[in-house]
């Protein structure tokens, strides 16, 4: 890993240009928070570094919502994902495990992965939900991304991690070694003082390994008492950056339409004549949890939960998983 | 077999032959536009062009790859248009699809075949596959329990096998009528009534999950270690890729890491006969 740095007027420049030849997404501040845009001549300076967390899942920019999956159209123009948290990085992982599977590979996925590039940027601050250390993710990317972008007051800084974030970089002609070691020495402090406000806020939350034997042991009591206020809506996995589970719809001509659907959702296990698993609300409910504590990390390497938090902010029921595990390790404890 | 590439895209198949089974069991005879070949246990995603795709196994020989049976039992709404279908009609193939039976491995043993109700089609997909090594097998023991004497399908083919050295069929059923002059009882009643040497013996469960269930206990009680119970596992699914999550059951899609799957594998897994 090496670091360029770049002034950061000359760097808004340098994003200019790259708009003729990608698309460029960008997390930009709005009324209500952080989220993705598309990146325009009029916006570049409206681009937030350092902040996290944007609404929107990495997921959604390759696992489309619909997706006629048999109409043969796909390359679209190369993109730039820009201002992405290390959690959703980190997110991607199972997404590519099961989308990139040597034995079925998914040729609308592995396009969209191909054709774009990754920018992570380092969390300087959290969001009242984040928890990723809690579940070992740095709030910084290493590895995953093809790049990390910095902003220390007007310099932009880049961590060059993978081969094609090597020669990204390369086509900016203005970026010079980052050889100042205070910017490194600040960035460093920032890293240490967002670590320690996660761990700080979130040192009740047990940890991933922890969580799975808790919620693989918690009886259906806590399980009623938590699906008491869901409403079966999804919007917890459809704002999940790992949760990928779909439908194929038929339309005439054998096409296949690929759907995001959701555990959350009766009837996601209903098979013939009747017979459901998942019938029962408390159990469509547990199921999520299971399957990301518990199950996917038996068969996947990657994780099936960041620790991003979004599912928190989403539930129309205003169910906290981390209030869930929290009673949970209370009660292992007596 | 991936048409252009593409997982999702469904090979197309022509039906040449529609066999009524029973009132609610037909048997589609389907030839497909490319060779097609499976191993027996595996499954196919069938589709009814603009309607809709469910999984099924075949239940013809895996030997053959040019023309393809599939039995299918009139459960609700994707089966119900296969029931409409004439010959003539264009479906979609995908697949073949997940682990099947490992044969190989029942070389020099007795197998013992425990079967219910449709369950009766990817078995008799794994007797075409058995008689097929049939030198290299000590005996086939098939045991089949239907509701009702007319629900029993294929019925020539119990016949048939008990004119086969090596293989004996026997069956059983639920609710007698006035012809019924067999055995009445579960199909786990049969088993009180057939010799095996359990030494040299492995078993095979396929049909509904009750009988799933209560045919495995019974196994397990007889003595059958837990990794030579064969299970073909039937789950909700989409997109028989290992992809969709429809069909998980604990740490397994099983689609991709079954549908067959030794009790032994997936006993710890949750919910597994539901
Ligand atoms: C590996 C495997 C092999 C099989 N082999 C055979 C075989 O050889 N022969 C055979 O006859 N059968 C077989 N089956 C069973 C067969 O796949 C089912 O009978 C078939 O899927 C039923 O489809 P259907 O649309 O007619 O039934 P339905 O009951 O109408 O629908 C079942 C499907 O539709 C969805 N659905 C329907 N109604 C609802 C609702 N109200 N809410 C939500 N979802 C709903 C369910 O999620 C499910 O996917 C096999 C199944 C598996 C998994
Ligand atoms: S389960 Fe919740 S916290 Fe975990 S990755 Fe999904 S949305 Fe984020
Ligand atoms: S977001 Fe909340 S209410 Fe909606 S399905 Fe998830 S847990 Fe239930
Ligand atoms: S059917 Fe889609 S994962 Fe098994």
């Amino acid at each position: 890993m090496r670091y360029l740095s770049i002034n950061k007027e000359e760097w808004d420049v340098a994003l200019e240009r790259l708009l003729s030849s990608y698309t460029v997404f960008a997390t930009i501040s709005n009324g209500y928070g952080l989220d993705y845009e598309v990146v325009t001549a009029g916006n570049i300076r409206d681009i937030s570094y350092d902040r996290p967390k944007p609404a929107t899942p990495l997921k959604t920019f390759f696992l489309p919502v619909r997706e006629n999956v048999t109409s043969g159209k796909h390359a679209e123009r190369q993109r730039i994902i820009l201002g992405i948290p290390n959690c959703d990085i980190k997110g991607l992982g199972i997404l590519d495990e099961i989308y990139l599977d040597k034995d079925y590979t998914d040729i609308s996925y592995r396009e969209r992965r191909e054709t774009t590039l990754l920018i992570s940027s380092d969390c300087f601050d959290m969001e009242k939900n984040c928890h990723c250390s809690s579940y070992g993710i740095k709030p910084y990317s290493e590895d995953g991304a093809d790049l990390a972008v910095i902003q220390i007051d007007d310099h932009i800084i880049l961590r060059v991690i993978t081969p094609k974030g090597e020669e990204f970089s390369s086509q900016l002609t203005m970026l010079k070694p980052a050889e100042n070691g205070e910017i490194l020495n600040e960035i460093e402090k920032y890293h240490k003082a967002v670590e320690s406000l996660l761990s700080s806020a979130n040192k009740a939350l047990p940890d991933f390994e922890t969580t799975g034997k808790l919620v693989s042991a918690a009886g259906g009591k806590i399980w009623e008492k938590y699906s008491s206020h869901c409403v079966s809506c999804g919007a917890c996995t459809t704002i999940c950056p790992t949760c990928s589970c779909f439908l194929l719809i038929d339309r005439p001509g054998f096409e296949k339409i690929k759907q995001m659907d959701a555990c959350q959702y009766p009837g996601f296990e209903r098979t013939a004549g009747g017979g459901d698993s998942l019938f029962e609300l408390s159990e469509r409910f547990r199921n999520r949890y299971l399957c990301k504590y518990v199950w996917k990390s038996r068969k996947f390497r990657s994780t099936a939960c960041t620790g991003c938090g979004r599912c928190i902010e989403a539930c129309l029921g205003k169910i906290s998983k981390n209030e869930l595990f929290t009673e949970l390790t209370h009660a292992s404890q007596q | 077999m991936q048409v252009n590439n593409n997982i999702y895209a469904p090979l197309k198949a022509r039906l040449t032959e529609v066999i009524e089974e029973s009132p609610l069991i037909k048997t589609l005879v389907l030839i497909p536009e490319e060779k097609f070949s499976f191993n027996t246990g595996q499954f196919i995603e069938l589709s009814v062009d603009g309607i809709g795709e469910a999984p099924f196994t075949p239940s013809s020989s895996p030997l053959v790859s040019d023309r393809l049976e599939v039995t299918i039992m009139k459960t609700g709404y994707v089966t119900g248009y296969m029931h409409e279908l004439k010959p003539g009609a264009i479906m979609g193939i995908r697949g073949p699809y997940g682990r099947g039976y490992p044969v190989e491995s029942f070389y020099g043993k007795e197998v013992l075949i425990l079967g219910g109700g449709c369950g009766l089609a990817p078995i008799r997909s794994l007797l075409y596959a058995l008689e097929n090594i049939s030198d290299k097998l000590e005996r086939v023991v098939l045991c089949y329990g239907s509701k009702t004497p007319s629900d029993c399908i294929y019925k020539p083919l119990f016949t048939r096998l008990n004119n086969t050295p090596k293989f004996e069929a026997h069956r059983t059923v639920d609710k007698a009528d006035e012809e019924w002059g067999g055995n009445v009882g579960v199909v786990t009643t049969l088993l009180e009534k057939v010799k095996i040497n359990l030494r040299k013996s492995l078993a095979v469960v396929c049909g509904p999950p009750v009988m799933m269930k209560f045919g495995t206990l019974k196994l397990v009680e007889m003595g059958y270690p837990d990794d030579l119970i064969y299970l073909s596992m039937e789950k909700n699914m989409s997109c028989g890729l290992g992809k969709c999550g429809h069909c998980m059951m604990g740490k397994f899609f099983v689609c991709k890491d079954g549908p067959v799957f030794t009790y032994n594998e997936i006993k710890d897994q949750p919910d597994i006969w539901n």
